[in-house]
């Protein structure tokens, strides 16, 4: 049995793998020159990795610590020692621990409400969740302003959904919202660091998985895939430069990008609509000698009001430089994006010394912009517009003709994370195989 | 509100039976976004309207409900 995966992220490489153990000839077509899609690292230092797409994981992402222990990667703990800072609209405060310095019992109110919508969600089904009609067609900042928020409760929102899924509230679904959030393991989980989905980083890097999972592999780089013709007799992938023939292919990027692809007999339903979104993040990386605020008794984390960075997080590397990651995500993500170079530069460092004064200028600046990623379009992951569910979801991991679908936004568990890639692509592998024991059979 | 409105809070958003007067928030897992939902949920039963650091200084139900008898 032949095989064409098109995509090297997360989920194409463990559908290639898994169809590689069980004796298909895979061949990974991929568009951009390396394999990780977004999982990609970058050296801040000799020997010392930063993740510029994707970082974290907790307990339950179950495939992806087995897939790790299996390519031989260790986990390192997020360490959350010390005070936090906040710039929330009235100057700089330090507190104890990762509360803000806000209205608690506003917060808990949104808590609630968030807790309740995400509950009624059903995860194995989406579109069939009761209410599913006007949950569809509600943004979530149409729905936050329902519940006549508390000012620091409309303050908050925006800053958590940045967080926990890159959105902008007025360009998600409150289905999708609460979807993300059950899919994930639930508001709580999502957002903990310790006991949660922060708990821990991949020690040298997430994209060491890719790497590795990929040395076994035939990949071609610089491959965009432009066609898929599906035949009686097999299917045909059409690059710039080369035609691929196999037996199945499976379709492992985003949504937004699948739709990019002719895909002959044409889909019933097509992967994305307009108003699927591209998710907003913009990860900044400042380097300094050495993790200097935990001198300081500060933990590096901070969540601000204004931009560009909405949040901080010390992701030093053990024993390497000070790396102080900045979370530029939502509707600021756009006004980052568009700004120069310099003006990024100067703008984050700036925020930076505000925030931790103590600060010197840093050794290193780097900004990893996934909006203007014509291969990503997006990240953490595609955001389903008002309407999407109802109208993608039930096609979103049915076969068409030979064709398979794989990508983290094609997993009812754990949505948008790595797990979800690499459980979309076990799926999809376990498809191809089925099928074709049916068919041998 | 008694402590055992205070308990059945606790037993909602923590999702834990075994809550008596003298759990400890924290200890059994609660963090600061939980403990905003205890807030919010002492605030509609009570009326009154705590703030983090009482419950961090107040973590079990039964100090809690003397801090908002207090506050009733
Ligand atoms: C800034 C950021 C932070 C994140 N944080 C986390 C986190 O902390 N924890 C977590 O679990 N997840 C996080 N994520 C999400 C995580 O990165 C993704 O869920 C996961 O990596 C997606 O894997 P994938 O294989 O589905 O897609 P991708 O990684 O996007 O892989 C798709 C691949 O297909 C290629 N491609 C696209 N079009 C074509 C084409 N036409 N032909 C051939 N190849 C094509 C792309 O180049 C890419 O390599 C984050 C993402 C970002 C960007």
């Amino acid at each position: 049995m032949r095989v064409v995966v098109i995509g090297a992220g997360l989920a194409g490489l463990s559908a290639a793998a898994r169809l590689t153990e069980a004796g298909a000839e895979v061949t990974v077509l991929e568009a951009r020159d390396r394999v990780g899609g977004r999982t990609h690292g970058i050296e801040v230092a000799p020997g010392a990795w930063a993740d510029a797409g994707a970082a974290y994981l907790g307990d339950r992402h179950t495939e992806l610590t087995a897939l790790m222990a299996a390519l031989d990667l260790k986990a390192t703990p997020t360490g959350m020692v010390g005070d936090s800072r906040f710039e929330l609209g009235h100057g700089s405060e330090t507190r104890h621990g990762r509360f803000p310095p806000l209205n608690a019992v506003a917060l808990g109110e949104l808590f609630d409400r968030l807790a309740e919508v995400t509950e009624t969600v059903r995860t194995d089904a989406p579109w069939l969740t009761p209410d599913a009609a006007t949950l569809d067609t509600t943004t979530a900042a149409d729905w936050l302003e329902g519940l006549s928020p508390h000012p620091d409760a409309k303050l908050f929102f925006p800053l958590f959904l940045g967080e926990m899924m890159a959105a902008d509230p007025a360009a998600v679904s409150v289905l999708h919202m609460a979807f993300y959030l059950r899919s994930g393991g639930g508001i709580r989980y999502l957002n903990a660091f310790e006991g949660g989905a922060q708990q821990d980083r991949v020690d040298g890097g997430a994209q060491q998985i890719c790497a590795r999972l990929a040395a076994g592999l035939d990949i071609r780089l610089r491959r965009p895939a432009r066609a898929i013709d599906s035949g009686p007799d097999g299917v045909t992938i059409t690059t710039d430069t080369e035609t691929f023939h196999a037996d199945s292919v499976i379709v492992a990027i985003p949504p937004v990008l699948a739709d990019a692809i002719d895909i002959r007999p044409a889909l019933a339903v097509p992967r994305s609509t307009t108003r699927t979104a591209p998710g907003c993040a913009v990860k900044a990386h400042l380097i300094y000698p050495a993790p200097l605020w935990r001198d300081h008794g500060l933990s590096g984390w901070s969540v601000n009001a204004h931009g560009p960075l909405l949040s901080t997080v010390d992701d030093s590397p053990d024993g390497g430089p000070g790396v102080l990651t900045g979370f530029v995500t939502g509707a600021e993500a756009h006004r980052y994006a568009a700004l120069s170079p310099r003006e990024q530069r100067a703008t984050a460092i700036a925020q930076a010394m505000r925030l931790f004064p103590f600060l010197p200028e840093p050794d290193g600046f780097h900004v990893t912009d996934w909006l203007g990623e014509t291969y990503s379009r997006g990240c953490y992951a595609a955001l389903f517009g008002p309407g999407d569910w109802t109208r993608l979801g039930p096609a979103l991991t049915t076969p068409h003709h030979r064709v398979y679908w794989a990508g983290t936004e094609t997993s009812l568990e754990f949505f948008g994370l790595m797990e979800g890639a690499i459980r979309s692509g076990h799926r999809a592998a376990a498809d191809i195989l089925t099928d074709k024991q049916r068919t041998t059979s | 509100m008694n402590v055992d409105g205070v308990i059945a809070i606790f037993r909602r958003v923590l999702e834990i039976e075994e809550i008596n007067a003298d759990s400890d928030f924290f200890e059994l897992g609660g963090d600061s976004l939980l403990a905003t939902r205890v807030l919010s949920g002492v605030a509609r039963g009570s009326g009154v309207e705590l703030t983090f650091d009482d419950f961090l200084l107040s973590p079990t139900p039964g100090a809690l409900a003397k801090r908002i008898g207090a506050g009733e």
